[in-house]
């Protein structure tokens, strides 16, 4: 595709952020006063004292209903050294996932983590399984040092969407 | 109004047998659970609510989570007791059942009530408390029935454990002659989060309240605040007036001095002083329209007894006081004028035989035409009356005055 720096959006790539459906939106497991929005939205993200943290244990299962159908290309998950995530397993287009079925049906994709990659290096994802995606479940199975709580500090989903394409996203192709 | 799906664990065990609380545990437990089902369903009507007992052979699903309140209650007929209670299974069957409700909005919570002993260590119960949590399941225990130190640990550390928000609640109910279900009515389990609860329990707690006569008169005031109203206040001028006379008598001598002052007019607007046994009762009937009779008592006081003394003013204007504004600025007042001096007397004469001040008081007063005849005819003859005390007053100074 395209080298990318670590940070910057993929080219032609849209930060999935304005089409999540928040009223759909679910995260099991997390803690109440760290709850899931500080990792994803505006603002919340970008400030480092504001975390989605884990509650019980160190496992999360986030539900991430979408307002349209999107395709889903990267994905970015800051989080600190220690505590960040690990193996994450996405599913796609399953709805109500609960810890005990996230062994019922293979994931669409299971990512590991890297200690780069929680300093922002975005995840390439199997393109072809996250062609038609109506939801998103990610299950946070463990994180780095296998602590008591996970930490997720940042979560970026990076694709394009399927109906319509939004024309302010597409960068302009230099070198062509 | 929190959209909810619960499940109630009952306890069917031998332990239930026990008549410590009437008629036995298990009837008084089969109330509890007729009611919480009927608050559930009551609060929102989509909510669901399905039942399981935890001893006998094993954990049996009687009903699943439905909102049908007569399915639910049907499936309470006919259980039979036996077995112990298994506390984990129940729990587990119970998360299980949630799990598979037909809507997933629905928030989950189980209800369990723990009668007999509890054979599982605290580890355990908190390892279950934990998955609970994690799957954000909330639970409410009612511990009653048997009572051990380490039952009652148990299940404190298994709420502990759960607990996310204030959402779960553990109540104790020990034995005694108060029903196990009036006691949850006042718990959080009822009440729901401090939500406000639903008008079946508030209506619940109150015809409970009632049934143990907890009123005056016997009188729920929910039912009938009238009746209550005038009974509470004719209880209270009969008070007054009883005070009113004890006090006439022992100022009989400084009664001379005080002559001519008329101090009913209005500092003694509420109170009873004169009246008779027959007025208060009049006044019971006139209630019904409040601030008419109080007016019409008023004025009529101030018409009968111009002997009544300074003292009794001080009993009990609360009554009027609180039914309108307007009267309680004018008796404060009243009171504040007479506890001055006594010759201040002579300005509330006069400020009342002004017509025009009487008249406007009137027509502030809700519910009094000032051109109804009745009040004209009142307020004509009150005004008559302030005219010859006025006269006497002024006869009297001019005599002072001669000396």
């Amino acid at each position: 595709m395209s080298t990318e720096s670590t940070s910057a959006i993929v080219r032609n790539q849209v930060d999935l952020l304005d089409f999540i459906d928040w009223t759909g939106v679910e995260c099991l497991n997390q803690n109440t006063s760290h709850p899931f929005p500080n990792a994803v939205k505006q603002g919340y993200r970008e400030d480092e004292g504001l975390n989605l943290e884990s509650d019980a244990d160190e496992q999360l299962l986030i539900y991430i209903p979408f307002t349209q159908v999107i395709k889903l290309h990267s994905i970015v998950i800051k989080g600190p050294e220690e505590e960040g995530p690990q193996t994450v397993k996405l599913y796609t287009n399953k709805e109500h996932m609960g810890f005990s079925n996230v062994s019922d049906f293979p994931p669409s994709d299971t990512l590991v983590l890297s200690p780069e990659n929680l300093k922002g290096k975005p995840v390439i994802l199997k393109y072809v399984k996250f062609q038609n995606v109506r939801s998103l479940t990610i299950f946070i199975e463990d994180n780095q040092s296998g602590s008591d709580i996970t930490k997720v500090q940042k979560m970026i989903l990076q694709g394009t969407t399927v109906e319509t394409t939004d024309m302010k996203g597409l960068k302009k192709i230099e070198d062509h | 109004m929190v959209l909810e799906a619960t499940m109630i664990c009952i306890d069917n065990s031998e332990w239930m047998r026990n008549g410590d609380y009437s008629p036995t545990r298990f009837q008084a437990q089969a109330d509890a659970v007729n009611l919480i089902c009927g608050a559930k369903t009551q609060s929102n009507p989509e909510n669901t609510v399905g039942v399981l007992t935890m001893a006998g052979k094993g954990v049996r699903v009687l009903v699943t989570p439905t909102s049908d309140l007569g399915k639910i209650l049907a499936c309470m007929h006919g259980l039979e007791i036996g077995g112990e209670m298994n506390l984990a299974a129940g729990i587990q069957v119970a998360q299980l059942a949630l799990k598979h409700r037909q809507n997933k909005k629905q928030q989950q919570r189980i209800i369990v009530f723990a009668g007999g002993p509890v054979k599982y260590d605290k580890k355990v119960l908190e390892m279950i408390g934990k998955k609970l949590k994690k799957n954000s399941v909330a639970l409410d225990v009612v511990n009653f029935g048997e009572e051990d130190e380490a039952k009652a640990e148990k299940l404190e550390a298994l709420v502990a454990a759960v607990n996310n928000n204030d959402s779960s609640h553990i109540v104790h109910v020990p034995a005694g002659s108060n029903a196990l279900s009036d006691v949850l009515l006042s718990t959080p389990i009822f009440t729901g989060d401090g939500e406000g609860g639903s008008g079946f329990a508030a209506a619940a707690a109150a015809a409970a309240a009632g049934g143990v006569s907890g009123f005056d008169f016997g009188v729920d005031p929910n039912l009938d605040p009238e009746l209550a109203l005038a009974l509470r206040v004719s209880m209270e001028e009969e008070r007054a007036r009883q005070e009113a006379a004890a006090k006439k008598a022992a100022d009989d001598s400084s009664k001379q001095d005080k002559e001519g002052e008329s101090t009913s007019q209005d500092a003694t607007m509420s109170e009873n002083v004169g009246t008779s046994a027959s007025e208060s009762e009049n006044k019971k009937d006139d209630l019904m329209d409040d601030e008419n009779a109080l007016l019409q008592q008023a004025l009529a006081m101030s018409m009968d007894d111009p002997a009544a003394t300074v003292t009794t003013r001080d009993t009990d204007m609360s009554e009027a006081a609180t039914d309108d504004q307007d009267l309680a600025l004018a008796l404060q007042l009243s009171v504040q004028e007479g506890a001055k001096d006594q010759s201040g007397q002579a300005e509330m004469d006069k400020l009342l035989a002004d017509q025009s001040f009487v008249s406007s008081i009137l027509a502030s007063l809700p519910g009094v035409d000032p051109n109804d005849p009745s009040v004209k005819d009142l307020l004509a003859s009150m005004q008559n009356q302030a005219e010859a005390e006025q006269k006497k007053d002024e006869d009297k100074a001019p005599k002072e005055d001669d000396k």
